[in-house]
């Protein structure tokens, strides 16, 4: 009893742990090969569920609306590379202002979404979902689909990034940007590249996770800090290291919420990454590099 | 009348947040998204000491600031020895944990229901503050001593410091300071002009709960610093003036109360995306911002 008990936990926290592993390698793609600080990333995640439910509204049907809000969610992250990222990019600014541009898109967002729809958390599928018993443990059909569809996700974005030319342009531009345009690549239209499957990435978590518990404007922050938190601690610079880290993130929330409450789920977060901050900034799989 | 001295002291109250948030953006090139965090635990500070340990005016004032730079040291000390990123991480997961407790953890801070009937200070035990034009004169009194103190700070040799460790970080380091210490120090009396607002709000509006220090608030005070101008006291004036009187103009043009909140935080992020263009100092800033 006890034992199926942790079991439970367990794989609940690995699904979870798959979703945050997927938005945590979105953010990774961005923040390794642009250092922007990408504020926005949770308002997209936000933004995609309420297109979802706009097109479940007006009777689309379940896998049209959810493919219509991931166009969208692309485009939201294309349009804010190129309204707010690119113009700072071209005058050359330090990237404190991009933090501080990114942080007023941000706001804006969050608050439009709020006007149109209201602050309410929204409820997408009222139906009870199908449980599966799996031994002694449950598992649901939307735990089911979270699960696989994330890790294809975060399976084809690894094969992208270690199979392709795409992929290995990325892998430069982490390493050097400057000296990657130099090879004649075209820094501009990776960027795009980059922001477009990124926000792809992060709404398909936000589709997946509100058609099961609903949604509500401010839910993005909640997966910002946690996919920034998985980034630090897999080690920046790295990709495969976030999907360790988002995974670890979700099992432990997991066996908080299992053994403490839900409430504390976020404070446990925080103690986490200020854990690995104190005893190894550099995370799991870091070299220690000294900045300068 | 009672209307014109409640707008003054709010401005006074936010003189004192953004002139914190100055120190650290304009003089210092740090971006914390925790100041209403440190609001928020100067003002539920404030309710301790004053319904709990029953203490003064002076007393109670040094305690809340006291508390509130302790708190500060819990981001400082593990993040400001790191990359510029992780300070911002850090900031941002303090301001979401705190509100977490102040919202969550019902004994000690009655939650979502908020702490009502919080007593006005008294001075020695024997004056009372009371009355909106009692605290117009109180506000305009501090945050006038904490204007003339921040200048008096950032033109000693300690506010040198802190320009150095803006423009050029190494160069100060190479010079044989303590960059780590200086951050910490600039952080923490953040933190207290953080917690002398927060001492002022709670026992000026007597009611407190957690919605008043959210993740929204903090991002509203930066804009107000970087609107009013970063690295400059007349920046951080105007800046104070101009938030707290355009919902007011909102207000003034209709605009229905259920969306004037919504509406507010659009065109303060607007404001912010447009001066990141055109004027990245802000609209009195003295100090251009630098890798």
């Amino acid at each position: 009893m006890e034992f199926n008990y942790l079991l439970q936990f367990l794989l609940n926290g690995l699904v979870m742990g798959a979703i945050y592993a997927m938005v945590g390698l979105g953010f990774a793609l961005v923040y390794n090969t642009t250092h922007i600080f990408h504020m926005v990333y949770g308002v997209i995640y936000t933004a995609a569920a309420y297109l979802f439910y706009f097109f479940l509204q007006c009777h689309f049907g379940v896998l049209p609306s959810m493919g219509l809000g991931l166009v969208g969610a692309s485009l939201l992250g294309y349009l804010i590379e190129k309204i707010i990222y690119r113009p700072l990019h071209k005058k050359g600014f330090p990237l404190v202002l991009f933090i501080i541009s990114s942080i007023g898109a941000m706001i804006v967002l969050i608050n439009v979404i709020a006007l149109i729809w209201g602050n309410e958390t929204k409820i997408l599928n009222p139906a009870i979902s199908m449980v599966f018993h799996l031994g002694g443990i449950l598992i649901t059909d939307m735990q089911i689909y979270q699960f696989a569809i994330s890790i294809i996700m975060i399976i084809l974005i690894m094969i992208l990034l270690k199979r392709t030319k795409l992929g290995i342009i990325l892998r430069a531009m982490r390493d050097d940007s400057d000296l990657t345009s130099s090879f004649g690549v075209d820094i501009l239209r990776m960027r795009t590249y980059i922001f477009i499957i990124s926000s792809f990435m992060v709404g398909l978590a936000g589709c997946l996770v509100a058609y099961d518990v609903g949604m509500d404007p401010y839910g993005g922050m909640n997966i910002l800090l946690i996919s920034i938190v998985a980034l630090i601690i897999g080690g920046i610079g790295h990709f495969e290291g976030v999907i360790a880290g988002g995974m670890f993130l979700g099992i432990i929330q997991a066996l908080v919420v299992s053994q403490i409450s839900t409430k504390w789920a976020e404070s446990f977060v925080f103690i986490i990454l200020i854990a690995f901050l104190l005893l190894r900034p550099q995370g799991i799989w870091g070299k220690r590099v000294r900045e300068i | 009348m009672a209307y014109y001295l409640h707008i003054l002291i709010m401005i006074n109250i936010y003189i004192l947040l953004i002139l914190g948030m100055n120190l650290l953006l304009g003089y210092t090139n740090l971006l914390s998204l925790c100041h209403a965090a440190f609001y928020g635990i100067g003002a539920y500070l404030t309710v301790f000491a004053l319904m709990k340990l029953n203490l003064s005016f002076f007393p109670a004032l040094i305690f809340v600031c006291a508390g509130t730079v302790v708190a500060s040291l819990v981001i400082s000390l593990p993040s400001l020895r790191l990359h510029g990123d992780y300070f911002i991480l850090v900031t941002l997961g303090f301001m979401m944990v705190v509100f977490s407790i102040m919202y969550n953890c019902v004994p000690l801070t009655n939650g979502p229901y908020g702490i009502s009937d919080i007593p006005r200070p008294t001075f020695f035990g024997l004056i009372k503050v009371d009355g909106i034009p009692g605290y117009a004169l109180l506000t305009t009194v501090l945050s006038a001593s904490s204007i003339a103190l921040f200048k008096v700070l950032v033109q000693s040799p300690f506010g040198r410091v802190l320009r150095g460790i803006r423009d050029e970080e190494i160069m100060v380091e190479s010079l044989g300071r303590n960059v780590f210490f200086f951050k910490v120090l600039a952080f923490a009396i953040s933190a207290a002009f953080a917690a002398l607002a927060g001492f002022l709000y709670a026992t000026y509006v007597t009611y407190i709960d957690p919605t008043s220090f959210t993740l929204d608030e903090s991002i509203f005070i930066l804009s107000a610093a970087i609107i009013g101008g970063t690295g400059n006291i007349i920046g951080s004036i105007v800046g104070a003036i101009f938030v707290i009187i355009m919902p007011e103009i909102i207000r003034a043009i209709h605009i229905p109360d259920t969306i004037a909140p919504n509406v507010r935080q659009i065109i303060y992020g607007m404001l912010l995306i447009i001066l990141m263009y055109f004027r990245p100092k802000g609209l009195l800033g003295k100090y251009e911002f630098k890798k």
